[in-house]
């Protein structure tokens, strides 16, 4: 029940509010990663070429969202492939917008 | 707050070697001097294993009182077979179909702390206490621990606290099962020291500080080392004459285990003479003498067809991995994995789909396990001893994904599933494997100091370490109280009693069959993780 109600909330969010919950959300999942991004996550921030993410930080990624954000499963083959094939890099927003349309 | 129950897990501990180790040897003395004291005035047993004896439904057997049937772990791998196409995912927490003793014990009021339990992530929330799991890369721990903050606690409290030293990582530990050469056989040994000592430190940490009714740590360097150093460890298998290669490898290992024996003195005296101190393993280990390539042996037999390769580097890639490669159109049993030493009989839902239809299954595999029977190794001897059908050892709710067949090989082996001939080959060297018997042991107040008793079942260790809680057995537990490991005079002090049955608790409870996306996502994911092209 709990579930469904945070995911219902979630429903509610725009995507500048995802925005800054996957911002923060990141910070913590990255704190102690040995990355170089300086500054403040953003919209713009991508995973793999400003936080070094590799595979199977994804998948702790996708697994994260879904606990603490989603509270649900989302489904994240339509973010991560593009014409058959994965992306080469993705970017909170990309992230946020692909909730909106999910959620 | 005492700890009145302290638990210790040896992932594939063997009297085979604890009992080399606990003992005087010529020009090395005993190894593990404090367990030999306390195995000599506590009791102990074999402790049978699920009926495959492997890492991930074992230990979810120990720590949730039931069998894979129950619990739904069958591997470390799960798969759905989906008419043209097998899925495959990654097993977690939330795949354990069954209420934890972590969280039995949290609902009854009790603290506990787990370490480096597998199937522990994502640590159910409602634990009363510390879990930090095992089986999970560095980078993620932290998220991954529980209580919150947990894992900054330990990392400013623990001096050399290393989460790189002490984590899963995947890389290393695909070394356990391939060959190696002398010297990195070496440091593969050697690899499991400062990574133990850092579980060690935490154990001792969290001991000291929260002081939790149940106090748990799992210790793992004894299965990685033993499946490569093997022939180092079995004193069946000690040459007559000792070359400089196995006096410093048997050395590393007798360090690893000397370091163990510190770790459990120290542990033990943390919680003092008035509590129990309980040992458990999720099986046992012994030597593997031959590879059985079962799917080639299927192949022979007409029941499956290879697909074909085009040569490429992503399809050579694909055929070394440790996920069965078939034409799908064409198979009608096979092997998934070689962990899952089971074989899947393809049964066709509707018409047209590849697979025997439904009522010639009982036909179809009686036949198979006849074929299986036949099969003899060069010196003919039957290389399968047993064949186990899934509703005879793996009743309950999760019956249907367990393999058809469970294989039980001469040697306890694991299976291969390469596309190479011959199907069955000797070993040059033989390589340590999983035997289904492992160790239960107890010791301290009101612990039986009888020694050897009768075997148990690994469904046993859940309601013994809830007794020694002072909690009640679950009614829907399969196992049972290991009463002869406790004083006549304490067990009429403490009787056991049935309680309540377990609670499938909101997070544990298992989601529905995945949908199409969600199988897509997963399928994805291992091609991320480079598990499939």
């Amino acid at each position: 029940m709990a579930n469904d109600l945070s995911a219902a909330s979630a429903a509610k969010l725009t995507s500048d509010q995802l925005v800054a919950k996957l911002a923060a959300l990141l910070e913590d999942f990255t704190q102690d990663w040995d990355h170089e991004f300086e500054g403040q996550m953003g919209r713009g921030t991508t995973l793999l070429a400003d936080l070094g993410f590799e595979s199977i930080d994804i998948i702790q990624l996708v697994v994260a969202i879904e606990e603490d954000i989603t509270h649900k499963k989302v489904p994240f083959d339509k973010l991560l492939m593009k014409d058959g094939r994965y992306v080469d890099d993705l970017s909170i927003g990309q992230i946020a917008d692909f909730l909106v349309a999910q959620l | 707050m005492t700890t009145k129950t302290l638990f210790i897990g040896m992932d594939g501990c063997t009297y085979t070697v604890l009992n080399e180790m606990t003992r005087d040897l010529p020009g090395e003395g005993v190894t593990m001097p404090f367990l030999a004291g306390l195995m000599a005035k506590g009791v102990r047993a074999k402790l049978r294993s699920t009926p495959n004896p492997l890492t991930p439904p074992a230990w979810t057997s120990i720590m949730t009182g039931k069998g894979p049937g129950e619990h739904g772990v069958f591997d470390f791998i799960r798969a759905e077979d989906k008419g043209g196409e097998v899925y495959w995912t990654l097993y977690d927490s939330r795949d354990v179909d069954a209420e934890m003793i972590w969280s039995i014990a949290s609902r009854a009021g009790k603290s506990i702390a787990a370490l480096n339990f597998p199937l522990t992530a994502p640590p159910p929330k409602d634990t009363n206490g510390a879990i930090v799991p095992g089986f999970i890369p560095a980078k993620h721990l932290r998220r991954n621990s529980h209580p919150l903050g947990l894992f900054e606690r330990i990392k400013q409290a623990i001096p050399g606290f290393d989460p790189k030293e002490l984590a899963w990582d995947f890389d290393k530990e695909k070394q356990a099962m391939e060959t190696l050469s002398d010297a990195d056989m070496e440091n593969w040994v050697r690899y499991h020291l400062p990574r133990e000592e850092q579980w060690f430190h935490i154990a001792e940490y969290i001991l000291a500080n929260d002081k939790p009714d149940l106090m748990a740590v799992m210790f793992d360097g004894t299965d990685k080392i033993q499946h490569q150093a093997w022939q180092f460890l079995d004193p069946a298998l000690m040459p007559a004459e000792r070359s400089e290669l196995y006096n410093r490898v048997r050395g590393v290992c007798r360090e690893y285990f000397g370091n163990v024996d510190r770790y459990i003195k120290r542990l033990v005296e943390l919680v003092g003479p008035d509590a129990q101190v309980f040992f458990a393993s999720d099986h046992g280990f012994t030597a593997t003498v031959e590879v059985l390539r079962i799917n080639s042996y299927l192949e022979d037999l007409g029941y499956l067809k290879w697909a074909v390769s085009d040569g490429s580097e992503q399809a050579l890639r694909r055929e070394a991995s440790d996920f069965a490669n078939l034409d799908w159109s064409q198979t009608v049993a096979y092997c998934r994995t070689p962990s899952s030493n089971g074989i899947y009989i393809r049964v066709a839902e509707k018409p047209g789909d590849p697979g025997i239809p439904q009522k010639d299954y009982n036909r179809v595999r009686d036949k198979l396990i006849e074929d299986l029977k036949q099969l003899r190794n060069e010196d003919g001897e039957p290389v399968i001893v047993d064949v186990l059908k899934r509703e005879d050892w793996f009743q309950g709710a999760h019956m249907k994904d367990a393999c058809d067949l469970t294989l039980v090989l001469r040697d306890n082996g694991f299976v291969s599933i390469r596309n190479l001939k011959p199907a069955v080959v000797k070993r040059p060297n033989p390589i340590g494997t999983h035997h289904p018997d492992g160790i239960f042991m107890a010791c301290g107040a009101g612990i039986s100091d009888e020694g050897m008793v009768g075997k148990r079942k690994i469904v046993d260790v859940a309601p013994t370490l809830l007794h020694s809680l002072g909690l009640p057995t679950p009614s829907d537990f399969e196992g049972k109280v290991a009463e002869s490991f406790f004083s006549e005079t304490w067990l009429s002090e403490h009787p056991v009693k049935i309680g309540a049955p377990t609670v499938r608790g909101g997070e544990r409870e298992k989601s529905e069959e995945m949908d199409d996306n969600e199988k897509k996502q997963i399928i994805e994911q291992l091609q991320m993780l480079g598990y499939m092209e």
